[in-house]
């Protein structure tokens, strides 16, 4: 994964050469521009001010406004370019990331939340893309700290020196003071982000609070949380305000060290009085430069970092490997399953002729199995999947889907509205039959985000009116109406069945008024079929089915 | 929630905000006992900027005596003093800083809490009217930003405003003209500051807002990866997060070149003072009435006031930011305390209602002059198609929804368990804890018990003491909702109210919980909103609602019989004609 990481940040710097070259000259004029207005300072107190000779005034003056022009500009159109890249560079990432995790091969969830992908997709995107700020700003900053160096050992070498020799250690020593604290007040800055999930938590919680009037004990809750928080984080200002106070006091006690260094040397008459003024201000000025290149290197540790996480997911392995083979059209939607063996299935035979609406009544680990072996998202230790007599393993995955279509007990609705989510799955044909067999019929407006401004069962009929509306081949559901009354539900198996009449079906489910819908029932017990007849029959006589489906 | 409540009004009717009057008046509150604090921070900083103001006459003192051509031994003392000033100044700054931001974290987290309280007691009516993700943004987001401005923006200012004002100051003092010179920069900066400000904060609006729509599409298309390689609507979402991801950077840019035109302007400032200090110092040092050392130390201060005075004029849309999220804040949390619950009118563990009426938008009335009554340990199962007003019915009755017009009597406090399921963030035996706090782990134990989850909630990573909820251990649908029961147990209300509880679960879960419920009701008085007929047929009797009304009341066995609404549902859900062959066990 690291060469993964580092492939990352080397692409998106690459990506991006053009900005960031322009970029980081523009903005080494503009630090140039910064490190002369001093310089200009002490040169017209120097031999305009100390002088009295107005004409030098005026030129002086024309002097500074013409790198006030240079560094402005420089600035302006400099940082525009480094930004540029790197939200371009955090774009293409982000389009890249989701190409990836969206591939019908899929493998790329494996083991990480939607919440941590998102992050990676933002967050680290972002950071990724910000390294070329960083080349930008360290480009720049070693220019500044070149030209002081040439400046100041031509005024004088010893105090060119002591300001060049005196910088880095000043930083270090700041640096040494602040490493045990930003360990500390991440740990802490992170129990008053904790603070911040609770009372969310709590808020999202609000109905369930309500329900059995806990409203005051979880704001009792809150304030401990916070108080505890609020502790923390006074600890940890704490201590950064004195690391704070320290680099403000080694720093000007630096600034004295200079100040008397050049003082004495101008006393010497080695340095003139204008020079002096002009050290003064470029020991305060390096300070800059040097602490950028500080700040440089945490964004470069920052976007390594990130660019590895970035790059395990874009080399996640697929979770269905191989197969690439295209349909063969016409699809009769034939489904056979061949001495199956996966996860908790052991050998599993099941026969489904094209057109048929077979019921499955299993257990849920053998009816995720099956249902991952249909929709191709794994394929069998032994045996196989076919559709029309061609093995699954054979398909590319998207041909797999195009021609079976496997609807998930919790399947997710899009942000969006109703009519737009199913929509989606209709391409461009009608959704009203869709809509009506599901009992969706009548739902509109928002869905919300993952269906949220929707009830559960509204959830579900809007899923299930999706699914029937991708009007699929082969269509596997899994308990589809779980959520939905009971009035409702009967009319939406009669629905089903109407609206599937003729195309090939399996309802995974272990409701009665489906599976009463369906041309024959299958029982898969332990992982085998144990019974295949009429629900009829079934439920008359079979005691193992009365006990899974009746009771 | 059933079909008949509003799905998402467009335009909805968001909690309250405060105006600049109730944040003044909330601050003024939360901020009373630390008036001390307040004065010695403001202190504090006040010295440690005026004692680094002394740096640069210092350094103009070391010009003056190198002009005047003085032993180089004299120029020691004065840097010794440069010296004891950097630690004075760091000394004083440390302290003030540290007392800034105890103040402005104290004050942050009193605010905070106080919001919690208050939203926490709001009406469930109001919430639900303005989303609660007006109140999640609420206690996320703006608390995040102001918890921001209290942490970088806050000392930051404070330090700048000081620095400029005392470097001002120091320039007077060092000729009233050098300050009449400096302040030539400030038409420019004032101009620019009116027209940044004017800009950004409605684009860093937008900017946020099209951030945030990102993520949520990243959210959208990621956790709904599953269903669009389902549907093979890879290329459509890719295609949905590129334009968000497009519409990013553009925003980003459209950021970027508004703050840098900012700084274009900014330096124009800062070169015109420069300008004008260095030519005062001109004429002044010509006409001897100033030293070459005071005009050194005149620019070397208006070079200093650069940083700060860009730094305050900066943080002029950060500040604009936390006072709007500080309205927002202040609107929920300048409410008044809440109010005690109202004690039940009685005690005889009924329910009554009366001619209850009930429209959630005006001319779409979803209850129609219900009356009921439910006697003491009864339980009541409502059935009835989606929108019939079944859940509104138990919203009502439990209270957390006020009638339009009718009048429901409890005999008894009362509690409800939605299918809405939360599990909340922390320990299991602290989520427990919310129903009834300081219970004993027995006590957590018996309820876990009752529900029937003690065993899987023992068999847990860390047992009772396993973090569960949102970065936790994930509990399945149907253990959430045991949760729930066992938090019904411990609240132990003498009436209690299911709605739909047992619906997320699939079909095989169902049962399991169906068991939980009863287990959870067991010597309460119950309404239990049903889908799955096998309640209904458990319960001791059976409701049948249909548009608002209660078309059927009876037994299971005496509906049934009756050959009507429910005789039909009952034959529609089993499936089968053999009705006496699958009377289910009540106990089962």
């Amino acid at each position: 994964m690291e060469a993964a990481g580092r492939e990352v940040l080397r692409g998106a710097v690459r990506g991006q050469w053009r900005d960031l070259t322009v970029a980081s000259a523009l903005a080494s004029a503009h630090q140039v521009g910064e490190t002369l207005v001093p310089v200009l300072i002490g040169v017209t107190i120097d031999r305009a001010v100390g002088a009295g000779d107005g004409r030098a005034l005026l030129l002086w003056l024309g002097a500074l406004a013409a790198v006030y022009l240079a560094l402005s500009w420089g600035y302006r159109w400099g940082a525009y370019r480094g930004e540029r890249a790197a939200a371009r560079a955090a774009r293409d990432l982000r389009t890249a990331l989701v190409t990836r995790v969206l591939d019908p091969r899929g493998g790329a969830e494996d083991g990480r939340l939607p919440g941590a992908l998102a992050g990676i997709a933002t967050e680290d995107a972002r950071r990724v893309g910000y390294v070329n700020v960083a080349i930008m700003a360290g480009a720049a900053a070693l220019v500044a700290i070149g030209l002081g160096t040439v400046l100041l050992l031509r005024m004088s070498v010893p105090l060119g020196l002591v300001v060049l020799l005196g910088t880095p250690p000043l930083l270090w020593a700041g640096h040494l003071l602040s490493r045990p604290l930003e360990r500390r007040s991440a740990a802490e800055r992170e129990r008053s982000a904790h603070a911040s999930a609770v009372a969310a938590d709590l808020a999202r919680g609000l109905r369930v609070l309500k329900g059995i009037g806990a409203e005051g004990a979880a704001a009792r809750r809150y304030r401990a949380t916070s108080g505890g928080a609020l502790a923390a984080t006074l600890r940890a200002t704490r201590a950064e305000a004195g690391q704070e106070g320290a680099v403000l006091a080694l720093t000007g006690v630096f600034i004295a060290v200079v100040a008397l260094v050049g003082g004495r040397l101008a006393a010497a008459g080695e340095l003139t009085l204008g020079q002096l003024v002009a050290a003064v201000g470029l020991a305060l000025l390096l300070l800059g430069p040097f602490s950028v290149l500080a700040w440089v290197n945490a964004q470069l540790a920052q976007g390594r970092a990130s660019a590895a996480r970035v790059g395990a997911v874009l080399a996640a392995p697929a979770a269905v490997q191989g197969g690439d083979a295209p349909l063969p059209q016409p699809v009769g939607g034939a489904v056979r399953l061949r001495g199956v063996t996966y996860g908790p299935l052991r050998g599993l035979d099941l026969d489904v002729p094209a057109g048929q609406i077979v019921g499955v009544v299993a257990g849920g680990a053998d009816a995720a199995a099956l249902l991952d072996l249909l929709g191709r998202t794994a394929d069998p230790a032994e045996g196989d999947v076919e559709l029309d007599g061609t093995p699954l393993r054979g398909l590319h995955p998207a041909a797999v889907r195009a021609a079976v279509l496997v609807a998930a007990h919790e399947a997710d609705l899009f942000a969006g509205t109703v009519a737009a989510d199913v929509a989606a799955a209709a391409r461009g044909a009608d959704t009203g039959p869709a809509l009506r067999a599901a009992g969706a019929d009548g739902l509109d407006g928002a869905t919300g985000d993952g269906g949220g401004a929707l009830s559960g069962g509204q959830r579900q009929r809007v899923a299930l009116a999706r699914a029937l509306a991708a009007d699929a081949p082969v269509l596997v559901l899994h308990d589809p109406t779980t959520a939905v009354d009971a009035v409702t539900e009967a009319r939406v198996a009669a629905g089903v069945r109407a609206l599937r009449a003729g195309r090939t079906t399996v309802l995974v489910a272990t409701s009665p008024a489906l599976l009463a819908i369906t041309d024959r029932v299958v029982l898969v017990e332990d992982g085998r079929v144990a019974a295949d007849s009429s629900h009829a029959d079934l439920a008359r006589g079979h005691d193992g089915y009365r006990t899974a489906v009746l009771s | 929630m059933t079909a008949a409540e509003p799905a998402a009004p467009a335009a909805r009717e968001l909690l309250p905000v405060a105006d600049a009057r109730g944040v003044r008046a909330l601050l003024g509150e939360l901020a009373r006992p630390h008036r001390r604090l307040a004065a010695a921070a403001v202190l504090t900083l006040t010295a440690a900027t005026a004692i680094g103001l002394l740096t640069a006459p210092l350094v103009g003192r070391i010009v003056d005596l190198v002009a005047d051509h003085r032993p180089a031994g004299d120029l020691t003392p004065i840097a010794a003093g440069l010296a004891a000033v950097a630690l004075a100044q760091g000394a004083a700054t440390a302290a003030g800083l540290a007392l800034m931001s105890r103040l402005g974290e104290t004050l942050l987290a009193r605010l905070r809490e106080r919001f919690v309280d208050r939203a926490l007691h709001l009406p469930l009516a109001d919430v639900e009217r303005a989303g609660t993700g007006d109140l999640t943004a609420r206690v996320t987001g703006d608390v995040a930003v102001i918890a921001e401005a209290v942490r970088e923006a806050l000392p930051a200012l404070v330090r700048s405003v000081l620095a400029v004002a005392l470097t001002l100051g120091a320039l007077a003092l060092l000729d009233w003209r050098f300050l009449l010179a400096a302040l030539a920069a400030v038409p420019v900066q004032v101009y620019t500051a009116r027209w940044y400000v004017r800009r950004a904060i409605p684009l860093y609006a937008e900017q946020r807002v099209v951030e945030g729509t990102m993520q949520q599409q990243l959210l959208d298309s990621i956790g709904g990866g599953a269903t669009v390689r389902a549907f093979g609507l890879g290329e459509r979402h890719t295609g949905l997060v590129t334009d968000r991801a497009d519409a990013v950077r553009d925003y980003t840019m459209r950021g970027i070149r508004l703050a840098l035109r900012f700084y274009s302007r900014l330096h124009v400032a800062e070169f015109t003072g420069l300008a004008a200090v260095l030519a005062t110092g001109y004429l002044l040092v010509g006409h001897g009435a100033a030293s070459i050392g005071t005009a050194t130390a005149a620019a070397l201060y208006f070079h200093n006031l650069f940083e700060p005075m860009n730094t305050v004029i900066g943080l002029l849309d950060d500040a604009q930011s936390a006072g709007a999220g500080l309205a927002r804040l202040a609107g929920v949390a300048g409410l008044p305390a809440p109010a005690p619950r109202p004690a039940p009118e009685s005690a005889d563990r009924t329910v009554r209602v009366t001619a209850l009426e009930h429209a959630y938008e005006p001319g779409r009335p979803v209850l129609h002059g219900v009356d009921l009554r439910v006697g003491a340990g009864e339980r009541v199962a409502l059935v009835g198609a989606s929108g019939a007003g079944k859940t509104t019915l138990a919203k009502i009755i439990a209270g957390v929804q006020p009638p339009a017009a009718g009048r429901v009597a409890l005999g008894g406090d009362v509690g409800l368990v939605s299918q809405e399921v939360h599990v909340f963030a922390g320990g299991l035996a602290a989520d427990l804890r919310l129903a009834r706090e300081g219970a004993a782990d027995a006590d957590l134990r018996a309820a876990l018990a009752r529900v029937g989850a003690l065993e899987w909630a023992e068999a847990l990573p860390d047992g009772l003491a396993t973090v569960v909820g949102d970065g936790g251990h994930r509990l399945t649908g149907a253990q959430a909702q045991q949760l729930a029961l066992a938090r019904l147990v411990l609240a132990d209300p003498a009436v209690a109210i299911l709605d739909e509880a047992t619906a997320e679960a699939g079909s095989a879960g169902a049962r399991a919980l169906e068991r939980a419920a009863a287990g959870a009701l067991d010597g309460r008085t119950a309404l239990v909103v049903a889908h799955r007929l096998t309640q209904a047929a458990a319960a001791d009797r059976v409701i049948v609602m249909d548009g608002g009304r209660i078309v059927e009341s009876g037994t299971h066995d005496g509906l049934r019989a009756a050959g009507g609404v429910y005789a039909a549902l009952w034959h529609a859900w089993s499936g089968t004609r053999e009705t006496s062959a699958i009377r289910p066990d009540p106990a089962a």
